[in-house]
């Protein structure tokens, strides 16, 4: 596991990781397991209803609450698991360049026959692979929940709703590391890629009421992930290139910036 | 393949702070170099632009002849680095810590590595979090020696060893320089630097003062001889006389302060009765303490 940054990198991170990864399935499993209850309280439905379209926003374009498909999104992808994707990504992203920076082990790393560039991309790449394992933790939670209280629900909507989320995290996740790579400052690359998520976050949101911020909705990751209702739809291929994108730019402002600068000794 | 490190007017800014002002410097193959100078005064600075982890302001940086912006890649991968206070990655054992590093060199002489590990009497089944800061230090120092490199570059390698293991690594630069291997350090503990090298360059506030043979400087120590006479002597019998600075007289005793040779003095004495004599070797830290404080012009 020591062969390399990128080896070094997963390993560094398994520990943690693993905590993720039960933590995120047990959430899933634990929320569908509740599903029986809500499935034949129709008189949701009918408070929904009367907030109008109010609630919309929060619904990702799915009208029946106590459908499966209504009960996932509404319990799980409309919060909690993009908020998880996203609070790894930043957890991975802050810490790849800027936390090894402020421990002054970056020093010793670099003084080893790599190039930067190498480095940067090294990290990024064990961060993706944090990001999938946490994919792949959502998606088995899901697939026990639905088999044990037996929803009707297609295990491909499923995984297409969980990449969309691991792609909204890795973008945030990516903001995190981009900023840790340029500034060397794990605290502040954390703080504003949070503050930015939020701030994005409620763009989506306000975007559907407030008419001058309509046109802005656009500018929000979170249009991308909300709007396709992927769980019912699947996902759609023009948003999942524009967060790709997003991410892959983010990725070349890191090598780019990291490439330029000094480096600190913690 | 003569000139091993060669900096040409390297001049370093942290923002609006000058870190190193115009520094020339050229050191030869199979010199062991230190680079001496208070806290502060721009050793680890320059060091850490020979591995581009840093960029210079403005000058220019070559080590074994290699570009350091353009060739940096190539450099890390002849010289070897102690940095100071050095960080090593805590969760990791000292022997996971050296495989990890020698993989990202494509491979390590392991019986080389374990004849230093058994030498500086090191601990690497241990996590370094639970190592004190002269184990850390050794597990720092195998890794700069365990490559077998051209050049080692060391800053304050013997931070925080005990006496016995200063010894042991003396030793070791004496083998690898007896290898026609260069060793470049930086410290600021002159008994060391006064064992070990062979030149020194003396920083002071982002410039370089002087460079200079060890041997040139301890000539120009001041040391002292201290005769007890039978009867007082008159004091300008050893005023004036070569290489003598200053005479004191108390009763029939005198003290001589001169740099170079005692001869002439010795000579001139020897026409009175002595009844004692001690003499005062002055140490080399009166020297640089010299540096450290006055300008070049003042010393020189």
């Amino acid at each position: 596991m020591l062969r390399n940054v990128f080896l070094k990198a997963i390993q560094e991170q398994r520990r943690s990781l693993f905590w993720w990864v039960v933590g995120m399935s047990t959430l899933n499993v634990g929320t569908l397991l509740f599903y029986p209850v809500i499935k034949d309280a129709t008189g949701i439905n009918e408070l929904m209803q009367e907030f109008g379209p109010l609630m919309e926003p929060f619904m990702g374009g799915i009208e029946d609450i106590t459908s499966p498909e209504g009960y996932i999104h509404s319990q799980l992808f409309s919060f909690m698991i993009p908020l998880l994707f996203i609070a790894l990504g930043i957890t991975v992203g802050s810490g790849a360049i800027a936390g090894e920076e402020e421990r002054g082990t970056l020093d010793l790393l670099l003084s080893n026959p790599l190039d930067r560039w190498r480095v940067v991309v090294e990290k990024f790449g064990a961060n993706l692979v944090a990001m999938a394992l946490l994919a792949i933790g959502t998606w088995v939670g899901l697939v026990v929940g639905v088999l044990m209280v037996k929803m009707d629900i297609s295990y491909v909507r499923l995984a297409e709703a969980t990449i969309g989320s691991a792609l909204l995290g890795g973008t945030f996740g990516a903001l995190a590391f981009a900023l840790g790579s340029a500034w060397g400052k794990r605290g502040a690359a954390a703080g504003i890629t949070s503050a930015v998520a939020v701030a994005a976050s409620m763009l989506d949101t306000l975007a559907q009421f407030v008419d001058w911020l309509e046109p802005l909705r656009f500018a929000s990751p979170f249009y991308y992930y909300n709007s396709g209702s992927p769980l019912v739809n699947g996902l759609d291929p023009l948003h999942v290139l524009v967060l790709a994108g997003l991410t892959a730019a983010l990725l070349a402002v890191a090598v780019v910036t990291f490439e330029r600068r000094d480096l600190g000794i913690g | 393949m003569d000139k091993v490190i060669c900096l040409e007017a390297l001049t370093k800014f942290y923002g609006e702070t000058r870190a190193l002002h115009n520094v020339d410097l050229t050191v030869q193959a199979g010199e062991v170099f230190g680079y001496l100078g208070p806290n502060g005064s721009g050793k680890t600075t320059t060091i850490r632009t020979l591995f581009d982890l840093i960029r210079p302001t403005s000058g220019r940086v070559t080590v074994l002849g290699l570009d350091s912006r353009t060739d940096a890649r190539e450099i890390r991968r002849r010289v070897d680095y102690l940095p100071g206070d050095i960080a090593l990655y805590e969760r990791m054992t000292g022997h996971e810590l050296l495989s990890y590093l020698a993989n990202l060199r494509g491979g390590v002489d392991w019986d080389y590595v374990m004849q230093l590990t058994e030498r500086f009497q090191c601990d690497l089944k241990s996590r370094i979090r639970t190592l004190s800061r002269g184990n850390r230090q050794k597990v720092g120092l195998i890794q700069a020696f365990m490559n077998r490199p051209e050049l080692i570059i060391m800053d304050e390698p013997t931070a925080g060893l005990d006496t016995l293991m200063q010894q042991e690594f003396y030793a070791l630069i004496d083998e690898v320089k007896a290898e026609g291997r260069t060793i470049f350090i930086s410290s600021h503990f002159i008994p060391e630097v006064e064992r070990i090298c062979d030149r020194v360059g003396i920083l002071r506030e982002g410039e370089l003062v002087t460079v200079e043979h060890i041997s040139v400087l301890k000539d120009r120590a001041l040391h002292q001889l201290e005769f007890r006479f039978a009867q007082p002597v008159p004091q300008d019998v050893f005023l004036g006389l070569p290489g003598v600075h200053e005479v004191l007289i108390e009763d029939s005793s005198v003290k001589c302060t001169f740099a170079g040779s005692p001869d002439a003095i010795v000579k001139t004495a020897v026409a009175y009765e002595i009844v004692g004599l001690k003499s005062h070797e002055a140490s080399l830290e009166d020297v640089f303490l010299a540096f450290y404080r006055r300008s070049d012009t003042d010393v020189a």
